[in-house]
């Protein structure tokens, strides 16, 4: 007889601005199953240098003991997957390498081919369809390189832009981390045989994971398809994936840098020398618009990586774990756009009895859609029994507007409503040396 | 000293760059008629200063063309002696010269000011308050242009298609008239840039593409290209060039490239579709404006551009098929421009014209077909010839949109002020009220409650302008447009107690707060008397509840403020990435 699950225990790792989950089930014959939700970060906490990447790799470890049997990655986000970058064997993402995960489990944008059953818009090719989302998302990490090359340039941008730290940040998380995702596609083994462990899972999908995780199921309630998305929308957003297709062309002229391509050589090649003025040599009259300008175009790059940012947030893949009689959400950074399609399908009602909500998004406002935070009725107030777990792992400072801007992560009132709605355990509320908060949740 | 002529010509491209002669071969060149000025650098004049700043490349390119030399005016792209404007020589030469972009979006911005003085008989300011509008031709490396009233200028940005070669902006004729209406727009009626309903920054958007799309057809020779035909039309005692009867059939007209915006940048951003926008292709539905899809501006605006846009395809193929036709089912090509200019022209001005007879907020499209009529009824009293206002009319109504209910008389104009006898003249003076904004104000005040003027707002009277007319003796008389708006910051109490907005809106407290619009237009006689009164009040509750209600459920109720640089130019972002 298959081993039942007695209790479910998480570590939620202090990793500073960033998400990195180890769920624990323990099992009636004394033997435990291991799943590392997400491994990334955007910054560690200044105040703290024990704090390593290659420490909680090393802890992780050590708590499975030496094997892992599922990871998943949410999305591409570096706060989500840098703590899975290789470095010649010493990384953190080697670490975890060698515990040898049994399954990866990645949103069904990360396959390298269209998954089965995943179906595209309505009339389309499905195979043609699929690869023009991977180009696009392609597309959105070759932006957001352009953009953080361009910061990095020698008056690239204005310095004394205000929101350029803002740019920068959302630029970085955005960037490709090539090792890592290589690291994803290839820890659960690199032969023919092995391609079945690697899981790209969309809404409603079927995951039968009973052989490594008996007693536990996982309900996939995110990404939506491609169909799914056009059947809550009710004309597909066409032009968004063409914008990302053609988005590196649009943005990646750079007259000083790098090698001279068409793009990148001077808009007017035949004009002379003397027929231009550099930035710092402008006659009086051009400098007050030319000011305005450089600010316009800064203000539309944040604009541009702001929405590819919440592209990729919605790539997320929302898993809800039942095991017990308890429910554990774990939807990665979704955004509205991703819940809508499962809140309105069958599904929705899994949410009814939600015992522990991951908050999405490191607590930013529009992660934690109402109509979804509405539906766990396992909110209330402290002496309610059985009441809502919330557990948020972010940084505040680090991401988002300044403090009461309605982009400030974590924003305040919505950290204010899950303290006053169910117990919030908060990484950034971890004590200096302490490496994580641990929850357990009684599955008998 | 130099005498100036009052007009220069300079060379500009026509429509847009995806308008070729022939379907494939050079694109259309015109030299169109702008005010003449002694120019400085930039092209740099009295209402427009190119700056040629991009800030991608952090550079700016210097403007080293001569636009007047010691005897008169200067067109420093005209073709050279050999050349013509169809040479595709010439035309490489000149697209491969920043200035010449420069001088294209100095010629197109001031002739679509010209429009609307010209419209409207009067100067028309930019809404900054400053005489030069800012325009920058290559402001960045990306696909988007706009108008930044913060900035006070047009952006013009560029990008790559698929072969490398760049796409301005700035070169179609389209999409800098577009966004010049924008900047003349906010100029006539600054607070229409403030959260309203659905409609009104739709309407932004909307009359924007009416002027880009109308205006081009007062250039004769683009409208014969873009008919398929060659730009070169017969001169005087020239042979006459015919045109096929189903080269013109309303649906030939309606596929035309005349009737789009944006066709090279439609074509480069990698969709393969047409024009940016088509929209006289929108199917008349009156149920079009629920749709979801419609509450986007751009998509909402789309939907004037149609209903205007199919009453001039009727107008002009209604004019063609009064013309007589040839052996072989042939028309005389000019006549049949001749007439789609004609045609265009009316419908341009009475589109212009109309804004005078908008009140000054919360514009919503059943106000702007009031005011169109209205606007036309004033200038031209009878209507049975060409039917311009019946036409606009019923077209505008197949897509949904009625004067409105109850405030209109029968041929859907606003009504003359009728209770005449409740206002006060005595204290004020008739000269003076005609161009003074304090007086104007005093008057308003006086009179606030036959006006129903709230006295619970802050209010100004933000213009007192002339319009000059021609009776039907052929005199011409003037009238006078005061422009008066109302804010106040009302919480819910106030709401309820003062607006009768009871209940409140969903989600309204008494301790909400809003900040809401009214004002209105008076138009004074040549007598001093009030003629109209068009106004959206600000006690008006029911109205005002309906704005609240939409802004809440888009999430613009507590819309940060001063933030106009994005205002339009995330408006156009959006388009590529909602």
């Amino acid at each position: 007889m298959a081993p039942k699950p007695v209790t479910a225990t998480i570590f939620a790792y202090q990793v500073g601005f960033g998400d990195c989950f180890l769920l624990r089930f323990d099992y009636d014959d004394d033997s435990a199953r291991h799943i590392l939700i997400d491994f990334g970060t955007m910054g560690l906490p200044k105040d703290d240098p024990t704090v390593t990447m290659k420490r909680v790799a090393e802890d992780i470890a050590e708590k499975c003991n030496g094997e892992l049997d599922i990871v998943v990655a949410t999305h591409r986000h570096a706060d989500h997957i840098s703590g899975f970058e290789t470095k010649d064997g010493e990384g953190s993402g080697d670490i975890i390498r060698k515990l040898k995960p049994k399954r990866v489990i990645q949103p069904w944008t990360e396959a390298p081919d269209a998954p089965e059953k995943w179906e595209g818009p309505e009339g389309t090719d499905p195979a043609k369809a699929f690869a023009a989302r991977r180009q696009s998302l392609e597309g959105m990490n070759a932006v957001a390189e352009a953009v953080v090359a361009r910061l990095d340039r020698d008056g690239g941008f204005d310095s004394k832009w205000p929101l350029a730290p803002r740019l920068r940040f959302i630029g970085e998380d955005n960037i490709k981390n090539k090792s890592a995702v290589k690291n994803l596609m290839t820890m659960a083994g690199e032969t023919d045989a092995d391609k079945a462990n690697y899981l790209y899972v969309f809404h409603g999908c079927d995951l039968d994971l009973e052989a490594i995780l008996p007693g536990v199921k996982i309900h996939v309630l995110g990404p939506p398809t491609l169909r799914q998305t056009q059947t809550i929308k009710k004309q597909t957003p066409k032009s968004a994936e063409e914008f990302w297709l053609r988005a590196e062309a649009m943005l990646a002229l750079d007259a000083d840098g790098g090698p001279a391509t068409a793009r990148n050589s001077m808009l007017f090649p035949g004009i002379g020398p003397d027929d231009s003025f550099r930035k710092s040599r402008l006659p009086a009259e051009m400098r007050w618009v030319a000011e305005r300008v450089d600010e316009a175009e800064a203000e539309q790059m944040l604009g541009i990586v702001t929405q590819l940012d919440k592209a990729m947030n919605n790539t997320s893949v929302i898993l809800l774990f039942e095991a017990g009689g308890k429910k554990l959400l774990f939807p990665g950074d979704a955004q509205l756009e991703n819940w809508m399609y499962a809140l309105q399908s069958q599904m929705a009602k899994l949410l009814d009895d939600v015992d522990l909500y991951k908050v999405g998004h490191h607590g930013s406002l529009n992660a934690t859609p109402k109509s979804m935070w509405n539906r766990f009725a396992k909110r209330g107030e402290p002496d309610k029994g059985d009441r809502l777990t919330s557990l948020m792992s972010t940084m505040a400072g680090k991401h988002g507007g300044k403090h009461g801007s309605p982009t400030e992560v974590p924003r305040r009132p919505l950290v204010d409503e899950l303290k006053a709605e169910s117990n919030l355990v908060n990484t950034q509320d971890l004590a200096k040396g302490v490496p994580f908060q641990k929850l357990v949740f009684n599955l008998r | 000293m130099t005498i100036l002529p009052p007009v220069r010509k300079l060379t500009v491209v026509a429509k847009d760059p995806g308008l070729r002669i022939g379907g494939g071969g050079p694109m259309v060149f015109a030299q169109v008629d702008v005010p003449a000025e002694i120019l400085a650098p930039g092209p740099t004049g009295y209402r427009i200063k190119v700056v040629d700043y991009n800030a991608t490349e952090r550079r700016a390119y210097a403007d080293r063309k001569r636009y007047q030399d010691q005897s008169e005016l200067l067109d420093p792209f005209a073709p050279a002696a050999g050349e013509a404007l169809d040479d595709p020589a010439y035309q490489a030469r000149v697209l491969a010269d920043p200035n010449f972009h420069s001088q294209n979006c100095y010629a197109i911005a001031m002739r679509t000011l010209g429009l609307f003085e010209r419209a409207l008989g009067r100067r028309v300011s930019w809404s900054s308050g400053g005489h030069q509008l800012h325009i920058a031709p290559h402001a960045f490396a990306l696909a988007n242009a706009f108008y930044s009233e913060a900035d006070r200028a047009l952006m013009f940005g560029y990008f790559f298609d698929s072969d490398d070669k760049p796409i301005f902006t700035a070169l179609s004729h389209d999409i800098v008239a577009h966004e010049t209406t924008h900047a003349v727009l906010d100029g006539l009626r600054s607070r229409y840039t403030e959260p309203s309903g659905p409609d009104q920054s739709a309407f932004h958007e909307g009359l924007a593409d009416i002027v880009a799309i109308l205006s081009i057809f007062s250039l004769r020779e683009v409208v014969a290209a873009g008919l398929g035909k060659s730009p070169r039309l017969p001169g005087p005692g020239e042979p006459m060039m015919l045109i096929a009867e189903d080269e013109v059939t309303a649906d030939a007209i309606r596929d035309s490239i005349l009737l789009g915006i944006g066709a090279e940048i439609g074509l480069a951003d990698g969709a393969g579709r047409g024009a940016l926008r088509q929209s006289v292709q929108i199917k008349p539905d009156r149920e079009i404006l629920d749709r979801p899809d419609m509450a986007e501006p751009h998509n909402r605006g789309e939907v004037i551009v149609a209903a205007t846009m199919h009453a001039f395809v009727e107008l002009w193929s209604g004019r063609i098929a009064q013309l007589g036709t040839f052996e072989g089912g042939t028309y005389n090509l000019a006549s049949v421009v001749d007439e789609g200019v004609k045609a265009a022209s009316q419908l341009l001005q009475m589109a212009i014209r109309a804004i005078d007879y908008c009140p000054p907020t919360d514009v919503d499209f059943g106000q702007f077909l009031a005011a169109m009529l209205t606007a036309d009824r004033e200038l031209v009293p009878d209507d049975s010839r060409f039917a311009y206002r019946a036409t606009v009319k019923a077209s505008f109504d197949a897509f949904g949109i009625v004067p409105p209910a109850g405030q209109c008389d029968s041929e859907g104009c606003w009504p003359r002020f009728d209770r005449t006898d409740q206002l006060t003249y005595s204290r004020s003076n008739a000269e003076v009220l005609t161009r003074d904004v304090d007086e104007c104000f005093r008057f308003l005040w006086e009179n606030r409650e036959a006006l129903r003027i709230s006295e619970r707002g802050y209010s100004e009277v933000v213009s007192v302008d002339p319009s000059l007319r021609v009776d039907p003796d052929g005199i011409p008389f003037r009238e006078t447009i005061c422009q008066y708006i109302q804010m106040a910051h009302f919480f819910g109490a106030e709401l309820k107690g003062l607006l009768n907005i009871d209940p409140l809106p969903e989600g309204f407290t008494t301790r909400t707060s809003a900040d809401l619009f009214g004002g209105g237009v008076v138009i004074f006689d040549q007598y001093g008397r009030v003629k109209y009164h068009i106004a959206n009040c600000l006690d008006d509750g029911p109205r005002q509840r309906r704005r609240l209600e939409y802004l809440r459920d888009t999430g613009q109720l507590r819309g940060r403020r001063n933030d106009a640089r994005s205002r339009f130019a995330n408006l156009h972002l959006a388009r590529m990435e909602d």
